[in-house]
Formats: structure tokens, sequence, C-alpha cells
């Protein structure tokens, strides 16, 4: 009888004392981790919450954390946390309703959310900040000028500033004997040409959605003019109005041809570059922020010589400006209004020294901040000319769509290429947000 | 004697750790959480009174439906396949394996005590389209066949997550209902083997009468499970593509986390617990109804 | 609902009758073989794959067809998968917050369990109910308020949000199933416990919790697998990078290491799924046994 009853007592005692050992670890991991991360007065670290896709900004900041701004890093070290995009507006809820939003963070997917933690006191005035720094003019006047038509006033920092556009392998059009096409027939037929020569015409990740609904706002914007998103949002016209659906119905008819590769609602980002820069796919739609990848041999095997840009192609009889370019500050960062102070504004006087310069130099990513550098990348060059020369821009899709909205648009959008839903279901689904919100 | 065990104080010591952190952590919640029902915003911009309006939304809501029939669907599906299968194992475990099963019951009991997310991203890669085939397709090129998108499509992205969750708990409720099996007196069967009974026969009229009462308990332990789904689906396909595969868990999480609609968000998981309630109601009843009869 | 006999039905004891050869029986046993490999196949088969999947190498998963055995073994993945995928931390996360989870779960669970079912005390049938009823009340329904209240007490930034969870949505399921375990008990072995004059704690400690010592693992295995594949809670409440469990960390694990890195990102899985084999044969009999001890039976 004895030695089969001990054996279970002994286990028990193990269990007990892994249980208070591990309790202990518990209780001590609390201050150990910086505890709750609450008022900023206190604060021991410049703590930074960024979408884990977002690669360029943390790699900016450690290397601005060990050059211009390593006297802000003594006082009040740099760290980096990472949130998936698709889990970051759910995690800047729950912390903005505890005020524990950390000293800078990744604004939201939608302007809407950013404009609400603003109207709720979370997001920093960048215009009064800066002034109170003696920094006004850190900020470029147009950048400026983006982010106050978008966000509602000057609530985030244009790490990037960004211009959209397809992207494409001028290696494989010159193959093919295709030129750049001007017009979104001729973007069709030289899909044609590249599908035929065995090429996938387009990379595009509808795990993201938003690449795919970016086309549906180019379209709109070359079809109706650049404020045919803007009606929509102040009630005057409907996404299911038959020239709203004729956009998502262009869109649908790419997929419809097989113009994307198979499964493109399961390919990821990364993906979706990797099939650009390996030479798989002939064109690409993506921002100007894609410049820092370009310029990486290691990440883009097909060579920087080898991309070329043009802006998105023309409707033809259509009411909008081909030069108009969607235009944007990337997925923003911001501070937190609540855990501004002593150290953290000496970190954003280090910034809108010295990001301009770090962006151009070390990322050859053109943000919205003040520059002496120079560049040397042509492609980066001609996007620069491109950003000087336009005079008017336009945003994209969901700019002034409500999170659910948003939501919705982009996590259907693959479903549109591969058929499963028609152009009406999809601009109807959108609408019916909308109209709830 | 009797008087030793209605010592009140005793009884109070035993279960004053439980009733505390339960109370605590579970009933004041989810008082709390009715009283969200009530309101309308969230914790960033601040709540309003707004009476029942949640609720009537709720009654108007396209999506709110189609979440809920999602998990009924997925409900009546993988509950089906989860007891069935197991049920068939069971029986193949007793009839045809016997004694010399052990090791075969250990190995098919291996998925059930598999990390989710980590079967899930199996599954994810096994069912993998682009940037590369995964085994499925691949052996469906190999057949001749086309690749299929398998996460493209509401209907065939149901059918993988189905798939999954049968795979890795039918061995769960193979054992469990075993156990059931092992209970029937062996004279029994072998007078119905006596009689002419055997296969099919055997199976219908002897042994599924016994055993229903643990096949009715393990319906109701698994219907409870698949009716609060959540992890599989946010680890398989997220809901995807569009709502096509949202469970009301999942609906519920995105209206009240990323939406920052805390009142609403309460109301969808409050209709969640009057199925879940309904539910089990309905499966204890008919089952005692049959046991009874 | 079955008798306990603590046990004693572990395993199929009842004796199978000898069965006489006959004609038949060489095809029978080619069709249960088969049947046999049929189910191994289907079961472990993508195991298998997964295991293999895990020694390739990049060029192996690009070039060759995805069931194609790898041409080299890459242990590399595995050193790259614990480094890179901070495998180490999530383990230990995931055990800090699981074992005192339930420890508390087992203790408070047997605890309630025997006052609500053996003690006889006015108001034992609605405090009963009212556990009945948290097994229905989905996990979502409590999290704002819980969120809210972590906050306020200081607790984020800790494990201790995914401990008090646990324990509190542990309780529910184990003291229904204590409840039920104590019933099959009869009460004279209480009774004769308690007659040389010991107290009833005593008699809780001496002879009621060895005697449902196969349940308490059978439950403490349950919830062990609910808790360690918890995700919505762990979710929620891990609100810094240090702090995820091995499923948060998987979720995230895709992105960490770009799209295309097959080969260290099936050794991850394969280190999860791997360690939660381990745990399960180490403790496989004590499982079949209390399974078919009658737990969870009506």
């Amino acid at each position: 009888m004895t030695p089969i009853r001990r054996t279970p007592r002994r286990t028990m005692l193990l269990l007990a004392t892994g249980t208070v050992a591990a309790l202990g670890v518990a209780a001590c991991s609390g201050p150990a981790d910086g505890g709750s991360a609450s008022a900023g007065a206190e604060a021991e670290e410049f703590k930074f919450l960024v979408n884990t896709e977002n690669t360029t900004i943390p790699d900016l900041l450690t290397s601005l954390s060990e050059g211009a701004c390593s006297e802000q890093e003594a006082a009040l070290p740099l760290s980096v946390e990472t949130v998936p995009q698709t889990q970051l507006d759910q995690r800047l809820q729950l912390l903005a309703g505890q005020d524990a939003l950390p000293a800078m963070y990744a604004a939201g997917n939608s302007p809407a959310l950013t404009k609400e933690l603003a109207e709720n006191g979370q997001v920093l005035d960048f215009e009064q900040a800066l002034a109170d720094l003696g920094k006004e003019d850190a900020v470029l006047p147009a950048a400026r000028s983006t982010i106050e038509a978008l966000y509602g006033g000057f609530n985030v920092l244009p790490f990037q500033y960004n211009i959209e556009g397809i992207w494409y392998n001028e290696t494989l059009f010159a193959d093919n004997g295709i030129e750049p096409p001007a017009t979104w027939d001729e973007l069709v037929a030289a899909a044609q040409t590249l599908k035929d020569a065995g090429v996938v015409p387009f990379a595009a990740s509808g795990e993201q959605g938003w690449p795919i609904t970016r086309l549906i706002s180019g379209y709109l914007f070359r079809d109706l003019g650049p404020d045919a998103l803007q009606k929509v949002a102040d009630g005057e016209a409907e996404l299911t109005d038959p020239e709203y659906v004729a956009a998502a119905q262009a869109v649908a008819d790419l997929g419809a041809a097989g113009f994307f590769s198979e499964g493109v609602g399961s390919i990821d980002y990364d993906t979706a570059f990797n099939q650009f820069t390996s030479g798989d796919a002939g064109m690409f739609y993506m921002g100007s922020w894609a410049l820092s990848t370009f310029a990486d041999p290691e990440a883009n095997p097909i060579g920087a010589d080898a991309v070329g840009f043009m802006p998105f192609p023309a409707v033809e009889g259509g009411a909008g400006d081909v030069d108009a370019y969607p235009s944007n500050v990337g997925l923003p960062m911001t501070f937190s209004a609540k855990a501004y102070g002593a150290g953290v504004d000496d970190w954003l006087g280090c910034l809108a020294d010295s990001y301009g310069d770090a962006s151009l130099t070390e990322a050859n990513t053109i943000s919205g901040f003040a520059s002496t550098a120079q560049i040397e990348d042509p492609l980066a060059q001609q996007v620069q000319d491109t950003i000087a020369a336009s005079d008017s821009s336009v945003l994209w899709f969901e700019a002034l769509f409500g999170t659910q909205a948003t939501t919705t648009s982009q996590t259907n959008a693959a479903q549109l290429l591969t058929g499963a839903i028609s152009a009406e279901e999809f601009m109807s689904l959108v609408q019916a947000d909308l109209d709830a919100e | 004697m009797k008087r030793i065990f209605e010592d009140r104080r005793t009884a109070l010591l035993l279960l004053a750790p439980a009733l505390l952190v339960y109370t605590l952590v579970m009933l004041v919640p989810v008082v709390w959480s009715l009283g969200y029902t009530l309101l309308d915003g969230n914790a960033v911009a601040g709540f309003q009174y707004t009476g029942f309006d949640n609720f009537a939304r709720l009654a108007d809501d396209p999506k709110v439906w189609q979440a809920f029939t999602f998990t009924l669907k997925y409900a009546v599906v993988i509950t089906t396949g989860q007891v069935l299968l197991g049920y068939v194992l069971a029986v193949f475990y007793v009839f045809v394996l016997r004694r010399s099963g052990s090791v075969v019951r250990t190995l098919t009991f291996f998925p059930v005590v598999l990390p989710t997310v980590a079967v899930a991203l199996l599954f994810q890669k096994m069912f993998e389209i682009a940037p590369q085939n995964g085994l499925v397709n691949s052996v469906l090129n190999a057949l001749g066949m086309g690749s299929v998108d398998w996460f493209g499509s509401a209907g065939t992205a149901f059918f993988v997550l189905a798939l999954m969750d049968i795979w890795r708990s039918m061995g769960f409720y193979a054992v469990l209902l075993y156990t059931g099996l092992l209970d029937i007196p062996e004279e029994v069967l072998e007078s119905a083997r006596m009689d002419g009974a055997s296969g099919w026969r055997l199976v219908r009229q002897i042994v599924l009468p016994l055993s229903l009462p643990v096949l009715v308990s393990s319906l109701i332990f698994s219907i409870n499970g698949t009716l609060k789904v959540f992890d599989s689906v946010l680890a398989l396909t997220n809901g995807g593509p569009g709502l096509g595969t949202t469970p009301l868990t999942l609906y519920m999480f995105q209206t009240s986390f990323s939406f920052g609609d805390y009142g609403y968000g309460s109301t969808i998981a409050l209709l969640l617990t009057l199925v879940c309630l309904v539910v089990t109601l309905a499966v204890f009843r008919s089952a005692r109804r049959d046991v009874n009869a | 609902m079955t008798t306990l006999t603590a046990g004693a039905t572990a395993a199929p004891a009842r004796p199978a009758p000898r069965r006489r050869p006959s004609p038949r029986t060489a095809g029978r046993t080619l069709v249960r073989r088969s049947l046999i490999g049929l189910l191994l196949l289907v079961e472990v088969g993508p195991l298998l794959w997964l295991l293999l999947g895990s020694l390739k190498s990049q060029r192996d998963w690009l070039d060759n067809p995805t069931w194609s055995l790898p041409t080299s073994l890459q242990w590399g993945n595995y050193a790259e998968a614990w480094t890179t995928g901070n495998i180490a931390q999530y383990l230990q996360n995931s055990l800090v917050a699981v074992l005192p989870s339930l420890a508390m779960i087992i203790a408070f669970g047997v605890a309630a369990g025997f006052a609500l079912e053996v003690l006889v005390w006015k108001g034992r049938g609605p405090v009963l109910l009212l556990f009945l009823a948290g097994i229905m009340v989905p996990g979502q329904m409590i999290l704002l308020p819980l969120f809210n209240t972590y906050f306020r007490a200081g607790l984020t930034g800790t494990l201790w949000p995914l401990i008090l969870t646990y324990t509190a949505t542990g309780l529910p399921l184990t003291v229904f199933m204590m409840a039920t375990y104590f019933r099959a008990v009869p009460r004279e072995v209480f009774e004769a416990a308690t007659l040389d004059g010991a107290s009833v704690v005593r008699a809780f400690f001496s002879v009621a919790v060895p005697m449902v010592k196969n349940a308490i693992v059978t439950v403490g295995l349950v919830q062990f697998f609910f808790i360690w594949n918890d995700l919505l809670i762990a979710l929620t409440f891990t609100t810094d990078s240090s702090l995820r469990t091995v499923q948060v960390g998987l979720l995230n694990f895709t992105g960490e290491f770009g799209a295309t890195q097959y080969g260290p990102l099936f050794a991850a899985i394969c280190i999860n799924v791997l360690g939660l084999l381990a745990i399960y044969l180490f403790l496989n009999q004590r499982i079949m046994a209390g399974l078919t001890s009658g737990a969870v039976k009506g």
C-alpha cells in the first residue's frame, strides 16, 4: 500500500512547489516589465507601438537612437512594441479607454479612428507642441495640408509622405513590347499580353485588401473626378449608384480575366512584394514607401533599375486628371497627449530635426519632414519630382469611411477578384456600413 | 450521524475560495456587461444611455443574422461530425480492435492535445494555394485536377474548418464513448449474437440504445463548445473571406474591440449566451425523455 | 450516472472472448489492418508531414513537391525558430499562467464540489445552479468589464489577469464535475470516516480527496488543454509582447518570419506540438484511466 500512495503525494508536492514558484515569477514580472503603462510623467521608456508589418520606422528610430538622438535615448530609452496590423485598432481602443496609450503609436487603420482619439484628448496637438519646441518649420507644408485634410487637424506625423501608383517591371515590359499604359483599356491590354506570355500581370495582397480597393478608387477618381468619394461621404451619392458599381465591375473584370495569381485572398503583403521583386509579376500597385525595398538589392533581385513607376491610368471620357496622385502619410504615427511630458518632448524635437534626413539617406523613403539631404537613387528622385510637380491629389477608397466600412471593404476585396461576390454585392455591403454610421 | 455534515461553517470555508473568485471574475462582469447593453459608445468616447436601441439594432442587423446562422451551421455540422465519427471509432475500438487497440487509441488521441493555433497553421499550409501549392493541391494536381483556392470562398473555407475541427476532436469523443460501450455487459452482446444479430443490426438494436446516455452527454459537451467556437476560426480563417466564416463570438469580438462599440458588442454576447442556454436546455430535456422512454 | 469504481474499469479490463479460428479470419485480419492503417494515416499523417517539413531547406520547399522527403536535414530550422521565434519566452509565459490557474481550479473546485454535494446546508441547490449557469456564459461576455478592472487594479503588464480569468472560467465545469463524482461515492464512506471523531475537514482531506484522485486527474487534464489552448483571453489581456503565451505568439509568427520561411515556421509549430505530445505521452495512462473511469459520463 505505501509505495503506491507515496507517488501522488510527491507529485502533489512538486506541483505545489512549482505553483508557488510560478506565482512568484508572475508577481515579480510586473514591476520588472515597467508595470502598467500609465502616466507619462513617471515613464522610464519612450514606448512606441507600431504595426508588425512596418519595419522601416522602427529600424530608423533604432538607428537614430544610436546616432542623432543618443542623448534622448540615454534619458528615456526607446522601446518598440509591435502588433499585427489587423489587431491594431482593437489594441488602440483598449489602451485609449484606460488612458494608457504609449508615448508614440501607429494611429489606427482609418482616419476615423484617429479623429475619434483626437476628439477625446488622446492625441498630441503637433501645432502647439512643435511651436513650443520652436520647430514649426520641421514639417513640409504639403504634407501638413494632407494631414489636416485627412485627420481633422495636425494630429499625426508624416514619417512617410507617399504617392501611390503602379510600379512595373521594365524588363518584362520591354521583352513583351509593352509601353507603360496611359489608359485603363491599355492597362487591360498590357495585362493580357503579360498573361499570354506566362507572367502574372498584377501582384496584390488580397489578405490586406487595400491594394485591391485602391484600384476601385483609382478608377473612380479618373472616371468621376477627384470628389467622387467626398460625394459618397456627404451622402450626395451612393456606392450602389451605377457609375460607382462600374468601377468595382472594372476591377472584378481584371480578376475574372485571371490577371491576379491564384489564391489572391491568401496572399499577404510580403508575398505580394516578393512576387513583384522576384520578377514573377509584371505590375504592382503600391505606395512610394516601397522605394526602400526596391533600393535594397537583397530584397529586390530584379534590381532598382528594372522598376518603373507610372500614374494610375486615365479612364476614357472620364472627368479625372491623371496627374492627381493619391497621396497620404502612410499608416501614420502619432504621440499620446496623456503620455507627453519631460523626455518625450525631447524625442519629438530630435525626430523633427533628424528624421527627414535619416529617412532619405538610410531608408530611401520620402518623409514629410524637411530635409537637406541629397537623393542619389534615380527612382526616388523621379517620385520626389512627381510630388513636387503635382498640384492636386486624391485620397484612397476608405479614407472617409468609418472603421466598420473600412474593415468590410478590405476583407471583401479579394472576393471581388475571385468572383465570389459581384460588384453590386461588394458595393452594397460597404454602403450598408456607411449607412449605419 | 447526519449532523456532522450539516456544518454550515465548514461548508462556507470550503466553498468560499471558489465562490469568491467565481463571483468577482465571472458573475459581477456578466451583470456589468448586461448594463452595457443599454449604453452606446466605448471607453474612448464615453457612454450614453440609449435604452433598448441596441436590441432594435440587433433585430435588424443582417450581419448578426449571418453570424448567427453560421454559428448554428457550425455547431450542427461539427457536433454531428465529432460525435458521429467518435462513435464509429469507439465501435471500431470495441468490436474490431478489442484489447490490442491501446496503441491505436493513443495515436488517434494525438490531435486532441495539439495547440489550436499550431493545428490551424498546419491546415493553412496543407490547403495553401499561394505562393505555393500545399499538400492537398499538390495531390489534386498529381491526380490531374486543378488547384482549389480553399480559403477563397465561404463554402470551401467552411469545409476546411469543419475538417480541421472534426479531425482534432474525434479522438477525444472516441475515448469518451468507448468507455460507455465498455459498460455494456458482454452477456447481452453474446445472447444477441446467439439470436443471429451481427454487424449493423447488433449495433443498431443493442449497442446504440444501451449507450444512449453517454452519447447524449457527449452531445451536450460538444454543442456547448461548438456554439462558442472562437480559437480555431480566428486562427484558420479569421472569419473570412468577408464574413463568410464569422461566428457570433468573433463578430462580437470585432464589434467591441475593433469597431469600439461596447454596448452593441455586449448585446451580441447576450444573444450568444441565450442561444447556449436554450440549446443546452433543449438537449437536456429531449435527452431525459429519450432515456426515460 | 455510472457508479465510480475508482479507476477499476480503467483500460479494457473485461476479458475479451477468444475468437475461434475460422476460414474467414485471414480476410478479416486484412480488412482490420487496412482500417487501422487508414485511421493512422488520417490522424498521424499530417503530423508526419509537419515533422518532415520542419527539416526541409527553403530550396526544398520551393523547388520540390510538398510531399517529397527533405534532401538534407536542416536542424538549423529549430535553432532559428527557438531564437527568432521567442519560443522560450512564450513557453515560460504559458507555464507561468497555466500552472497556478490549474492548481487553483482544482483546489477550489474539489473543495466546492465537496461542500455542495456531501455537506448538507440550506441553499446549496441554488449555489450549484449558479455555478452551472457559468458553463454556458461565453468568455466574450466578461472581457470588457475585466479589462477595465484589471487595468484599474494595476494588473495589466503582468500575467495575473490571465491567471485570475482562467481560474474563474475553469471553475464552473470543475465544480459541476466534482459534485457529480462525489454524488457517486456512497455516503457511508464519509460517515465512517467521521465515526472516530474526525472533523469534516479531516474527512475531506483524508478520505474524499484520495477517493476522487482519478477524477482530479481527468478534470485537471481537460482544464489544462482548455487553458493551454486559450486564445480569446490571452489575446485580450497580453498588452505587452513580452507577455505573449505560446498561442498568441504562434498567431503572430508568420509576420515575424516574413511570409515564406517555411522551415523555421514548421519547426516552431513542431516544437509546440512535440512539447504537448511529450506531456501527453507521459500522462497517457492516467488520461485514459481517468477518462474511462466515468468522468464525463452522464
